[in-house]
């Protein structure tokens, strides 16, 4: 029984050593503390790193944000094309508990797995899938919060960004459908051409800031944000995220009129529910480093009384703000062909990104 | 671009001897053999309506298309030879469901042809105005169509937003969103009050207004210009050697309109001019069609403002002063042509319609109707038009040429 006590008190003492300081709820923490073994819940819970990757920015606020955004896109497109758009699901709210629903309806769905399927694969990769999501997360700081510090965080969050569609393709191929294998294919053509101009653009601004250290690059952005200091990049990042997460105009992977809904042509019920928010999730995961590398990442207005608080919810909210913006070329846009969004990728954007390297190449001397 | 050939032996798929498919084996041995790919489009994918496509690709290149329509064939020109002349208007109608006036118009100018009957100016007014408001409507459906193949959505609820008042317009003046049956022998059906042609000549000019939000978000987009120009071309030469009508073949820069050529109705009273593209591409087909809307609502203003006064159904069907109504099927039910094969033109809105009505003089039923639709009329040079272009374009042509398979399947 020592023992047990020991290690509770070992662990309480790792957690309450670093612990998130929030004057808004500090009597409630302090109230709890004093209660045997619930104080080592509350630790745990106000614990930085477990903070930064279980509760803000991590999956409670993902679940949250993707709980919204299918909303809200489904909201504004309707909006923009003068119709109601999701509204009888909770009708007081504006039917904002719709994804919520849907979601419910995937799970007591059957998951049907098609004779021609790679049965371990076809049922793995969604799960799996999650992996090269969640793995980025661990290193996004977010003000004094962060799952794992390192000087390397930001190439490593790009490295992990990398590894999501090598899922997708997988998935395609599991699937062993013919609309889901051309699916795939155009994913790994667009893989191709989205991914030297992006990783090319991170680059540049980690040659402004001479560091991969996500706080050297808020620090460095206190008087101009990135997005002034290499407005190309900058733009090669945005039409870079539009690629990866397959959003009209470059919604070539997924095309329903021509290849219904490519690699994920063959998911039903939760399996589908699973692979339909990973584009979301993506783009999360990409807004969250956009807003690092281009818009100040957590810096704002500090108001005293959230205090360690304040880091991670001014991060949310600018993802959250730039990817509603994001979420508008959905109604403006038509598809391009693969060719067309190869040859974007490919001249144009492998141009512009390498102009921005230069760019940031010299802002980055200028800086330092 | 070189190639290189791998000696391997391809089997051709076992489905495809299964599978009924009207191409023959060898043909489908010799594509494999040939490194080519069958890729079968339908008829039960979302871009292809009730039709397959079979399309044979090297690569992502379309070497050639082979249509297999008659997936809705509801067998209209086998019907029509058992129903009396004025049962068939609501079979007639029923190919194409937004141009029904069009399709109407056609069948019943060709009993008029043959009865000689002289319609009253006022109620062919009121046809023509119908019939432009049946094209407004059909290319409206058209262009929302194209839009939902290029994956843009908003495109396509704004044509079906505003096809709404189209719709309106008719069940003001006819009592059904389409497929009225409104023009009969010797004129149309009802009179129709000043207070009605002055809603539809208000829903012209803000369908105008709102025309131009549409173009803005979906004609002009940079996405739309790049998906479908220099895509699907059909020459001057090629659109009148494959037979192609209507607006795909002004789009080809042919001045063809049956309307201008052998004008019907009042149609060389109004002033409106023949939109015309010498590209013959997509976005041409489609500028034409937006053209053309544009020219229509002009012609439905211009006949609400010139509409004479006087009757709407002519003296020898219906005695003077009276009213068809109520007496529609003793007036009309013992309808016989004489002997003889009456063709009528029709321009619809997706191209020439040829109603072609044979009697043998004695019975009341037509001996033979003879329905060719446009879609029907234009699916080779369409079929054409998407050789050499990539397998992503098979939609984004279909859609540019508005097919629309029950129409073509009759």
């Amino acid at each position: 029984m020592i023992d047990v006590f020991q290690i509770l008190n070992y662990f309480f003492g790792i957690f309450s050593s670093d612990m998130m300081d929030i004057p808004l709820i500090a009597p409630i923490v302090d109230y709890l503390m004093q209660i045997p073994l619930l104080n080592i819940l509350v630790a745990l819970i106000l614990w930085k790193p477990f903070f930064a990757v279980v509760i803000m920015p991590g999956l409670v606020v993902l679940t949250l944000y993707l709980l919204y955004i299918v909303w809200y896109e489904r909201k504004l497109t309707a909006r923009v094309q003068w119709r109601v758009g999701p509204l009888e699901v909770a009708r007081p709210i504006r039917g904002a508990i719709q994804a919520l629903a849907d979601g419910i309806r995937y799970f007591f769905q059957e998951a049907i797995v098609h004779r021609e399927a790679h049965r371990p694969y076809y049922i793995q990769l969604p799960i799996l899938a999650f992996i090269p999501v969640l793995l980025p997360i661990l290193f996004i700081p977010a003000g004094s919060a962060v799952g794992i510090y390192t000087p390397y965080s930001i190439q490593l969050i790009v490295t992990f960004i990398a590894l999501i569609p090598i899922t997708i393709v997988a998935i395609g191929w599991a699937s062993n459908s013919r609309f889901a294998y051309i699916g795939s294919v155009r994913e790994a053509f667009m893989y191709f051409a989205y991914e030297v101009p992006f990783i090319i653009a991170v680059i540049s601004m980690v040659f402004l800031y001479g560091s991969g250290d996500a706080y050297v690059a808020v620090e460095k952005q206190s008087a101009i944000p990135g997005a002034l200091l290499n407005p190309i990049a900058f733009i090669v990042y945005i039409i870079a995220m539009l690629m990866a997460t397959s959003r009209l105009p470059f919604e070539i992977p997924e095309a329903d009129q021509e290849i219904a809904f490519g690699p994920f042509v063959e998911y039903s019920g939760i399996l589908f529910g699973l692979v339909m928010v990973l584009a979301y999730e993506k783009l999360y995961i990409m807004t969250l480093l956009f807003t690092i590398l281009f818009l100040g990442g957590w810096s704002g207005i500090y108001c005293p009384l959230l205090g360690d608080l304040n880091g991670p919810l001014w991060l949310f909210i600018k993802s959250i703000v730039v990817i509603s913006i994001l979420v508008i070329v959905r109604s403006i846009y038509a598809r391009y062909r693969l060719d067309q969004a190869l040859r974007i990728g490919w001249t144009s954007m492998l141009t512009l990104s390498i102009i921005a390297l230069i760019i940031g190449g010299a802002v980055g001397v200028w800086l330092s | 671009m070189e190639e290189y050939a791998i000696d391997i032996p391809v089997e051709p798929p076992k489905e495809l001897r299964s599978l009924f498919i009207p191409i023959p084996p060898d043909y489908v041995e010799d594509v494999y053999k040939s490194d080519d790919f069958l890729v079968l489009v339908g008829p039960q994918h979302p871009g292809s309506g009730h039709m397959r496509l079979i399309v044979r690709v090297k690569g992502d290149i379309i070497q050639e298309v082979i249509p297999d329509p008659g997936y809705v064939h509801r067998s209209m020109e086998k019907l029509a030879e058992n129903r009396l002349y004025i049962q068939n208007i609501p079979l007639v109608e029923r190919p194409a469901i937004m141009d029904a006036p069009n399709f109407n118009l056609g069948y019943i100018r060709a009993i008029e042809e043959a009865l000689d009957i002289e319609v009253p100016e006022r109620a062919k007014y009121i046809r023509t105005m119908l019939a432009e408001l049946g094209r407004v409507g059909t290319h409206l459906y058209d262009a929302a169509i194209l839009a939902v193949f290029m994956g843009h959505t908003t495109g396509f609820m704004y044509p079906f937003g505003l096809r709404e008042l189209i719709c309106e317009a008719l069940v003001r003046v006819t009592g059904a969103r389409f497929t009225s049956s409104f023009i009969i022998p010797g004129g149309v059906r009802r009179d129709v009050d000043d207070s009605t042609f002055k809603w539809i000549y208000d829903m012209t000019l803000a369908m105008e207004r709102r025309l131009k939000s549409f173009e803005r978000i979906f004609v002009k987009n940079p996405t739309v210009i790049a998906r479908l120009k220099d895509v699907g071309v059909l020459t001057k030469e090629e659109a009148i050697k494959y037979g192609v009508v209507g607006p795909f073949l002004r789009a080809s820069g042919v001045e063809y309109d049956v309307r201008k050529v052998e004008p019907y109705e009042v149609y060389d009273e109004l002033a409106w001019d023949m939109p015309v593209s010498d590209a013959g591409d997509g976005y041409s087909r489609l500028l034409v069609r937006v053209n053309e809307v544009g020219q229509s609502l002009s012609v439905v203003r211009q006949c609400i403002k010139q509409m004479p006064e006087g009757r709407v159904i002519s003296d020898q069907i219906a005695e003077k002063g009276e009213d068809i109504r109520g007496s529609f099927y003793d007036s009309l039910y013992d309808l016989v042509l004489p002997s003889g094969e009456y063709t009528t033109l029709t321009e619809g809105a997706r191209g020439t319609i040829i109603y072609s009505i044979i009697s043998d003089g004695e019975s009341n039923v037509p001996y033979r109707v003879r329905i060719v639709t446009p879609g029907w009329l234009y699916l080779r040079g369409f079929m054409e038009s998407m050789k050499g272009e990539r397998l992503a374009d098979l939609q984004a042509i279909y859609g540019s040429f508005g097919y629309f398979p029950p129409e073509a399947d009759r």
